[in-house]
């Protein structure tokens, strides 16, 4: 009984976290602003919240429960196989609609890239192909708060805007060293 | 009503306008602007964005809604009728209603209140070419949000809350690009804080998109483009955010641009 009574109230907590970052007068302006905006707002997931409420900078004390929970949330490609087709991988990179990646980074051959994000020209070249590098591109584009938390980086794997096997695509077309990525000089020349 | 009628004119020809001036190497994107809105005044003559302000302006002095009377009346801060430098203050507190507006929304309050207009009668096309005249006479103006009234500081407040708010299947906010990323590019696009003068080139045509967006269409454009859905026009969280954005940038000493502005 008394487990069930926690379940329900750890189940309760983002709820009543959300309701503390709008105040009642916030959050009837919030709601007067229609139906959708206000659910997207309203109800921030726990994480979404401790970002939120910090402004993106985590004190160091909750930094490593973040970091871990972050972690936890990472599911992995069938065999573990974390570089996949790097022809659809650049597909999904150079996709304003998909992954959208060349918006922040520099390197693509097929678009001239921003610079809100480090640039990955040559990210193969420079990096090789162990698995540990596999392992850990996999796991930013899954998941970049489980390397930089409330970084603007999209956690792709964790908000289903793209499946594992699609992640393993672009782990591929960064890293494989055949990859256009690789070969083909970035769009825009050297920054 | 001359004028009215060159409008659609004018824009039908932009889109072959707009194909034949692409480049194949991608221009500043200021750059760019600036080079089609030279072209435009050397084709036409007349910027888009001064048609849609001298729509608004006809609009303005026209007698219309229920009770037959013009915009005239409506006060936007400095007086009734009292238009050059009003821009710069709004959003603000209105004693009339009780409520903070920023220039939309006072446009679409007075629309109600002189005009008799009801809400649902009220055409956005109007609103945002009477907008365009209205702030058309606070061109270059220093910018002079500065929120004391009670009321003014509770919409800050909202607006700074709603800035930090990471929301949505893309974990975005506004802060997190135009704070921590301010000064870089989205593709060819600069990222701008409030600091740095965002807001200052609202109301603007864009060329792009061969519309007028004003300060509300801008909010809504950055919300959709981050997979949240766009704040509806003239409701709270729109004038927190446009009340954030312009106090920050009047800290900072900003000016508006020549207004309406020309955009991408």
């Amino acid at each position: 009984m008394r487990n069930l009574i926690w379940m329900v109230l750890a189940c309760m907590a983002p709820w009543a976290m959300a309701q503390s970052y709008f105040g009642p007068g916030e959050t009837k302006a919030v709601q007067g602003s229609g139906a959708k905006f206000a659910d997207a707002l309203l109800n921030m997931s726990a994480d979404q919240l401790q970002c939120s409420l910090h402004q993106n900078r985590l004190p160091a004390d909750a930094t490593p429960s973040f970091l871990a929970a972050q972690k936890a949330s990472i599911q992995y490609p069938k065999g573990d196989k974390f570089m996949g087709d790097w022809q659809k991988g650049g597909a999904i990179f150079n996709n304003l609609q998909k992954a959208n990646c060349f918006s922040c980074h520099f390197g693509s051959p097929a678009n001239l890239g921003g610079d809100v994000g480090p640039s990955l020209e040559k990210y193969g070249l420079q990096r090789g192909q162990s698995e540990a590098v596999q392992r850990y591109t996999y796991e930013v584009i899954y998941n970049a708060w489980s390397y930089f938390p409330c970084t603007v980086m999209y956690r792709f794997g964790v908000q289903g805007l793209l499946t594992p096997e699609e992640i393993a695509d672009v782990v591929a077309y960064l890293l494989n060293p055949a990859s256009d990525f690789n070969t083909k000089p970035a769009l825009g020349g050297k920054r | 009503m001359r004028k009215v009628v060159l409008i659609p004119m004018i824009l039908a020809f932009v889109g072959a306008f707009f194909a034949l001036t692409q480049q194949d190497q991608p221009l500043d994107p200021f750059e760019e602007a600036m080079k089609q809105r030279e072209q435009y005044l050397k084709t036409f003559g007349i910027l888009p964005g001064d048609l849609f302000a001298s729509q608004g302006e006809e609009l303005f002095h026209t007698k219309r809604g229920p009770a037959g009377k013009s915009l005239e009346e409506c006060d936007f801060g400095l007086g009734p009728g009292q238009l050059e430098g009003a821009y710069p203050y709004l959003p603000r507190y209105f004693a009339d209603d009780g409520k903070v507006e920023d220039l939309e929304t006072r446009i679409v309050s007075c629309m109600q209140r002189i005009q008799g207009f009801k809400p649902q009668e009220i055409n956005r096309d109007d609103v945002v070419a009477l907008t365009t005249f209205v702030a058309s006479k606070s061109s270059k103006a220093k910018m002079q949000v500065v929120p004391k009234h009670p009321a003014e500081l509770a919409m800050y407040n909202l607006g700074k809350q709603l800035w930090y708010t990471r929301a949505g299947p893309r974990d975005m906010s506004c802060a997190v690009c135009h704070d921590d990323h301010a000064g870089k590019r989205v593709r060819l696009s600069p990222v701008m804080s409030p600091q740095q003068g965002l807001g200052s080139e609202w109301p603007a045509y864009r060329f792009e998109e061969d519309r007028m967006y004003t300060f509300e269409n801008r909010i809504q454009f950055c919300y959709a483009s981050v997979g949240i859905p766009a704040p509806a026009f003239y409701s709270e969280p729109q004038i927190a955010l446009t009340t954030y954005i312009l106090a920050e940038a009047t800290k900072a000493g900003h000016s508006f641009q020549e207004l309406p502005f020309f955009t991408r």
